[in-house]
């Protein structure tokens, strides 16, 4: 839908309630949401807004599913070219860097203390807050956060003499050679679409490896990778070593991964703990799930945030400020976070809300539901953990990728292939620095 | 107006001022304005440019996105494979074509029927067919892909870039046959009798026919389809390429116009995705004066 479309609806849907109400209440202040939610979570983001729209009668949200990821910040970016941006845009995770540096947006902290809105930012759980964040403040609202977790097939594991995936990757792999061993499964795990995130970023962040330069890109545009020179050389060679042994398989175009565990052919899957609704539905296996393993002899640090932001885009009137600010005050509160989280399977995103799960007794009922949020919280976080500030992340990602899929085919050994792709991506990075030069 | 006086022939007979053409071709020529020229030139503007996709910084750094494309082994690559596809889709989708329309006389029942289902994949949505092809195929779940098994091939366009590039020459030819078929049905028809009728009487066989006079006859049309079919190839597949592969696996199907898809759309590298468009466009360009100037000379044109 266009946005001139949009706004016939809208004035149409306004003129219709006139109509129908016959009062003379002033009309509420009306921001738009982009937002990339669809299926179920899609709905529930139409639950969330109606809940703030009902909750007032000042403002009023009204979102927009503007398709996927890719699709919103792009939708943003012509719209705001076009000098007719939305209020209110979530962008995921690896285009933080895009939108900091874009003169684009209105910093969320510096919106609510100029709307007199105190929300309390310490008590956001660290990994997210600390994401978010540029120079001590919070640039971008956490909205829907996750991080990977192992599901697991409990009867296959059963089957093959085990309780539950090992807690290191050497016990996990003897593991998924023994479940394929016994016939219990043909398969040991799925390639996830975004095994990049769990097996690689994850894996550096976990095992407290350094991914790049200058704190994973924290304390300066000059970051280079560097992960070719640590554990993810032997761990991506182990997982063509898998898909070798058959222990690992890639779904494929046209065939979605959670199908392969969900169908009970393959025993794991690494996959965010939002897939938790999808699994929920789909499986008639009886699954459970456990942390991310880290390797042997190693403190496990926290893992790192997926999912998405909602980012302020500048230039709007004072009065649609407020009523972002208010919109926001209210997805702060611990009552709002914690229908989010049990709703969509994402991690409560502040302490209150998650002690108030705790306290109704949440987790005794859905376990699972809390293992991701433990691992974000489990231990002090380091600089190889915090998470990861590039830019052009989406870019560079891609170019491992590629690199990953090499190794696969055969073409490349493991330490070459990574080595190529911290190669194009430190050239990306140099591309992004060359534009930004004194802006960070 | 335009048209001297003295040319001969629809225009000049018809038209006697400039104002009712000029209004005929108003509607089309605004379209080529919006959505080719003026995206055209920004394209060509923008290729100069390192920009930030929201405007906000913009440093103009003459044709550093040219020689970055130039020094990138997988822009390289890109160039090969598209190469290898466009060579690999015309020449499957032409001989094909070929093979059915030749087959087309010799159907003597329902030969509306068979004209038909040949037909049927112009209408299939390009995404809707690449899922399709994708899903048979897909070494986990693809009824075709356990029966290539079963004859004892190893199959995994997941993993193996050659076959993965098999598998987008496939479903790209398929959509694009039924095109072809239309065309060489229709020149095959134009084929005289007489000269048939003669080769016929002489002994010649139907294939013998075919060969020795229907394709040569087929010459301009052949000439024009294979144009055809590299413009297809280089700029109306990429909705294949995204649904059967995403240009994987490592690159072995990332054709030049999904990579500017990919590079502009996805990762938001704005002046190296139109640098990339103007080259694609020059190639493109190319290509075809080329074969205008060599290949179209050997082309008999006279019956």
């Amino acid at each position: 839908m266009n946005a001139v479309s949009l706004r016939a609806y809208v004035a149409a849907g306004a003129i219709a309630l006139g109509l129908s109400s016959h009062a003379a209440v002033a009309q509420p202040v009306e921001v738009q949401w982009w937002h990339a939610m669809n299926g179920v979570n899609g709905e529930r983001v139409d639950e969330l807004v109606k809940k703030f729209n009902e909750s007032n009668d000042q403002y009023k949200v009204v979102a927009v599913n503007k398709g996927n990821y890719d699709e919103v910040i792009n939708s943003t970016i012509a719209a705001y070219r076009a000098k007719r941006p939305p209020h209110i845009v979530q962008i995921y995770e690896r285009g933080f860097m895009t939108m900091l540096l874009s003169d684009a947006i209105v910093p969320v902290q510096d919106l609510m203390d100029k709307t007199g809105h105190k929300v309390d930012w310490n008590d956001f759980i660290k990994p997210v807050a600390g994401f978010y964040a540029y120079k001590g403040r919070l640039a971008a609202m956490p909205f829907n956060s996750s991080s990977p977790i192992l599901y697991y097939n409990q009867d296959q594991f059963k089957k093959a003499g085990f309780d539950k995936p090992a807690e290191t990757w050497g016990e996990f792999e003897k593991q998924l050679y023994a479940v394929k061993k016994s016939g219990a499964s043909g398969c040991g795990t799925a390639l996830a679409t975004d095994y990049h995130w769990s097996m690689i970023e994850n894996y550096s962040a976990i095992n407290d490896q350094p991914y790049a330069t200058k704190a994973n890109g924290y304390n300066g545009l000059d970051t280079e990778f560097v992960y070719n020179k640590t554990l993810v050389v032997p761990q991506v060679a182990r997982l063509k070593r898998w898909l070798d042994d058959g222990i690992l398989q890639i779904a494929g175009q046209g065939f979605s991964p959670e199908q392969l565990f969900t169908s009970g052919t393959c025993a794991t899957y690494f996959a965010s703990t939002a897939a938790h609704s999808g699994i929920e539905r789909n499986s008639k296996i009886s699954w459970s799930a456990t942390f991310l393993p880290w390797e042997e002899g190693r403190q496990p640090k926290n893992s790192t945030i997926g999912g998405a932001a909602l980012w302020v885009i500048k230039g709007h009137k004072p009065e649609e400020e407020k009523a972002i600010a208010a919109f926001f005050d209210f997805l702060a509160k611990p009552e709002t976070q914690l229908w989010w989280h049990k709703a969509t399977g994402y991690v409560p995103l502040t302490n209150k809300a998650y002690e108030l799960a705790k306290s109704q007794g949440y987790y005794k009922e859905s376990p699972t539901r809390e293992i991701a949020i433990q691992q974000l919280n489990r231990g002090t976080p380091t600089e190889n953990s915090l998470g990861f500030h590039f830019g052009n992340f989406t870019q560079s990602m891609f170019a491992q990728r590629e690199e990953v899929e090499a190794l696969f085919a055969g073409k490349k050994d493991a330490q070459q292939a990574m080595d190529d792709a911290v190669k194009r991506g430190n050239e990306i990075l140099r591309q992004y620095e060359r534009l930004n030069k004194g802006k960070y | 107006m335009v048209v001297p006086p003295h040319e001969p022939g629809l225009k000049h007979a018809h038209f006697r001022t400039a104002g009712l053409p000029t209004l005929l071709l108003l509607p089309q020529l605004l379209i080529l304005l919006f959505f080719f020229f003026i995206p055209s030139l920004r394209a060509l503007a923008q290729a100069f440019l390192l920009a930030d996709p929201f405007g906000a910084t913009v440093h103009f750094v003459w044709f550093d996105n040219f020689t970055a494309l130039f020094a990138s082994e997988s822009y390289r690559n890109s160039v090969w494979v598209t190469i290898w596809f466009t060579l690999g889709q015309n020449v499957v989708t032409i001989v094909v074509a070929l093979i059915l329309a030749f087959a087309t006389d010799r159907v003597v029942r329902f030969q509306s029927a068979y004209k038909g289902v040949i037909l049927l994949p112009y209408a299939i949505a390009p995404v809707i067919a690449g899922v399709m092809w994708a899903f048979l195929f897909n070494p986990a779940v693809g009824p075709i892909a356990f029966f290539i098994k079963s004859l004892g091939f190893a199959w995994d366009p997941n993993r193996n870039g050659s076959d993965a590039m098999l598998l987008v020459i496939l479903a790209a030819s398929w959509k694009h046959i039924c095109y072809d078929y239309i065309f060489l049905v229709a020149g095959l028809l134009a084929v005289p009798k007489s000269l048939m009728e003669a080769a016929a009487v002489d002994g010649a066989g139907p294939v013998k026919r075919f060969f020795q006079i229907a394709l040569p006859l087929l010459g301009p049309t052949l000439f024009f389809l294979a144009t055809m079919n590299f413009v297809y190839g280089f700029f109306e597949t990429f909705a294949i390429i995204d649904a059967v592969t995403h240009g994987g696996p490592a690159g072995a199907t990332n054709i030049l116009v999904y990579k500017v898809f990919q590079d502009g759309f996805v990762n938001l590298d704005l002046g190296s995705s139109a640098a990339q468009s103007v080259l694609l466009m020059s190639f493109a360009l190319l290509l075809t004066l080329l074969q205008f100037k060599y290949v179209e000379r050997k082309v008999n044109y006279s019956i």
